[in-house]
């Protein structure tokens, strides 16, 4: 719809205007802030006028703070998550359009199932999971009694034992479980001819070779759009990472960013240089979207149809 | 296309169906067991209905879909639990299928590439085959960027290039319009005699039947209605199923009542001498109607169409459709009773229940369909 009229040509400016205000008004003390030193802070509170001091307050986050080692544990865990999600997402979409398996349909609820339950709801779960992977298999073994069994033929019923807390793929795996993807797979495989499947095996291509030589190239631009969108939502975790890693040198960069600000009551928090830290920790994300641009909009458009 | 280049040439291999079954569960059976066999090189053309089961059987053939029952040899090999790629046939798909990420060569070298074949062999049979169907200015170009034809052409190609023995077609000119329709149907005639492959054809467009093949399959429901060549089909539909598929406009069928003597529409007018008693169906081809002043037929006309070479006057006799094809030049008062006459030897009688078709009912020499029994 094209709509010509002037007032609301002004009307919808204004909004614009007052919507860009809001998302760029933060950003702009963000950075302002992040320049000024201090003890011009203390004085003055968050500053509106830039300053001198961005590079030096820079150079204290990554003397002075754990930022850069989190953000290479954020750089292992957005790179791993978004890599493993791409992997996973593809193969099961692939098994579910091409393949004929008994109960697809409900595998594929299944799987959307995790989109409605997000991480943050099954957090405490995750949690207990994740602090023993094996306690889903000790459940099992409990409730259907084989334990019982067990402990009467060997004397002690099974109890395995093995935490991923505080570990890069503990952060990761969670996050991994994630359906979007499986989802956007699927609609793109379903846009494909059906017939290429079947022209593909005419032509002696397995199922393997079909995904490398046919599937796989035609699928690049959403593999790289799914790659983008969870490498920034890997990024920008904050609950898991904050839940699922206890030490320092495991925190993500979003966790320790929050971390700075000191536990301690009646102390002013060095908020120059914490605003210093969140620029450094957003130049990564912010590069990637710079350069990949195309594809992230491209995915925004495939997972919305 | 002058310059005929043999190097393409197939082994054509003979195709045996032996009570080829497919059902998907125990209630809903899509072919029950069928007999056929189709000789090396032939061209035959499996027309049917939508959904009669024509695609199912040209996939059980590829190897794209399992048998039910039954064995499928090809070139003497018992083949229906093989691999598509060990079957020796090649496809082409209604919708092209092509990869839409290969160039043209790349597409049509596909297969022999996973074969295998060396890079210097494949550049070359890409050549003879681009040559052959005109393409070999388009090998650089993906297939997004051809026309319709182009790439039906480049999936003809990428079925060819590997010489296969059989050569399936999956309604191959059903996304073409209908003057390119046209033009590819003279070219793969053309192609089927220079390449010679053993070829099975699936289509729903009787012209495409009756133009290409050697031999016409019929199908209705999974089931064999008539196996025979376009004439004969033509000529002497086995049953009124087929009479009503072939032809355009299709064969009238009336339904008629035999006292012995003759043969009765439900209103009563004679329309013919037979010496059966019981109900029949009465066929006969709007073009073998003979509109006369001395016809014993009354009737008056509803609905008439000016196609240019010829018209289709629309009738009613007994509360039934009749179609007449008046050739170009015949002037018919539209306002007066037509009086019309059936000429015996015209007219095909079929069973009144089953509506297998009664050879010889009118004593003239047509043969009794003997395909009808062979491969029924």
């Amino acid at each position: 719809m094209v709509e010509n009229a002037r007032s609301i040509n002004i009307a919808a400016g204004i909004l614009l205007a007052i919507g860009i205000l809001y998302i760029v008004g933060p950003l702009y003390l963000t950075l302002s802030t992040a320049s000024q030193s201090y003890e011009y802070m203390l004085q003055n509170g968050l500053a509106w006028v830039p300053g001198t001091e961005l590079f030096a307050n820079m150079g204290k986050v990554i003397n002075d703070t754990r930022i850069p080692i989190q953000m290479l544990n954020s750089m292992i865990v957005a790179f791993s998550n978004a890599l493993a999600t791409c992997a996973l997402s593809f193969l099961s979409a692939y098994a579910i359009v091409y393949f004929r398996i008994r109960w697809a349909g409900v595998v594929f609820a299944l799987i959307l199932a995790t989109i409605m339950l997000p991480l943050d709801i099954r957090v405490i779960t995750t949690y207990q999971v994740a602090s023993n992977i094996f306690s889903p298999l000790n459940a099992v073994l409990d409730v259907t009694g084989l334990n019982d069994l067990i402990a009467g033929a060997f004397g002690a019923p099974v109890h395995l034992e093995l935490s991923v807390l505080n570990t890069h793929f503990g952060l990761i795996a969670p996050l991994v479980a994630h359906g979007t993807g499986t989802f956007l797979f699927r609609q793109f495989f379903m846009t494909l001819p059906k017939d290429l499947f079947k022209a593909a095996r005419m032509d002696g291509a397995g199922p393997i070779r079909f995904l490398f030589d046919i599937l796989l190239p035609l699928a690049r631009p959403s593999v790289a759009s799914l790659f983008v969108l969870t490498f920034l939502s890997g990024w920008t975790q904050y609950l898991w990472p904050l839940v699922g890693a206890s030490t320092p040198d495991m925190q993500t960069a979003v966790v320790g960013l929050a971390r700075l600000v000191p536990d301690a009551d009646g102390q002013v928090p060095d908020f120059p240089m914490i605003m210093a830290g969140a620029v450094l920790v957003s130049l990564v994300p912010l590069t990637m979207i710079a350069l990949l641009q195309r594809f992230l909009v491209q995915g925004l458009v495939l997972s919305e149809k | 296309m002058t310059s005929i280049d043999l190097s393409i040439r197939a082994a054509a291999a003979e195709i045996q169906l032996i009570g080829v079954t497919k059902s998907y569960d125990a209630r809903t059976t899509i072919i029950p067991p069928i007999d056929v066999s189709l000789r090396p090189g032939e061209f035959t053309v499996v027309l049917g209905p939508s959904g009669c089961g024509k695609s199912t059987l040209l996939q059980m053939i590829a190897g794209l879909e399992r048998v039910s029952g039954g064995k499928i040899v090809i070139g003497g090999r018992e083949v229906q639990d093989l691999e598509p790629k060990h079957r020796g046939c090649a496809m082409v798909f209604q919708n092209y299928a092509l990869y839409p990420h290969m160039t043209v060569a790349e597409n049509m070298a596909y297969s022999l590439k996973v074969a295998g074949v060396s890079k210097a062999e494949r550049t070359e049979r890409v050549a003879t085959v681009a040559k052959m169907l005109g393409l070999a200015d388009f090998l650089t170009r993906k297939p997004g960027q051809l026309s319709g034809g182009q790439r039906q052409r480049v999936a003809i190609g990428r079925a060819i290039i590997r010489e296969p023995g059989v050569l399936l077609f999956d309604e191959p000119l059903s996304n073409l319009d209908a003057q390119l329709r046209h033009d590819m149907r003279v070219e793969l005639a053309e192609l089927h005699r220079r390449i010679g492959a053993t070829s099975v054809f699936v289509t729903h467009d009787q012209v495409e039947a009756m133009t290409l093949a050697d031999r016409i399959l019929i199908l209705n429901k999974g089931h064999i209605e008539q196996f025979d060549t376009p004439k004969a089909i033509y000529h002497n539909p086995a049953s009124v199923f087929v009479a009503k598929f072939i032809g355009s406009p299709p064969m009238n069928i009336l339904d008629v009542t035999g006292d012995g003597h003759v043969l009765r529409l439900a209103d009563g007018q004679v329309v013919a001498n037979y010496a059966g008693e019981g109900s029949f169906r009465l066929g006969i081809r709007p073009e073998d109607i003979s509109v006369n002043a001395g016809g014993s037929i009354k009737t008056e006309i509803r609905y008439r169409e000016d196609l240019g070479s010829h018209e289709i006057l629309e009738t009613k006799i007994a509360e039934q459709t009749l179609r007449i094809a008046m050739p170009f030049g015949v002037e018919i008062d539209t306002t007066q009773t037509l009086s019309l006459s059936f000429p015996q030897a015209r007219l095909h009688l079929f069973d009144g229940e089953n509506g297998r078709a009664i050879p010889g009912a009118f004593g003239d020499a047509r043969s009794a369909s003997a395909s009808v029994k062979e491969y029924q």
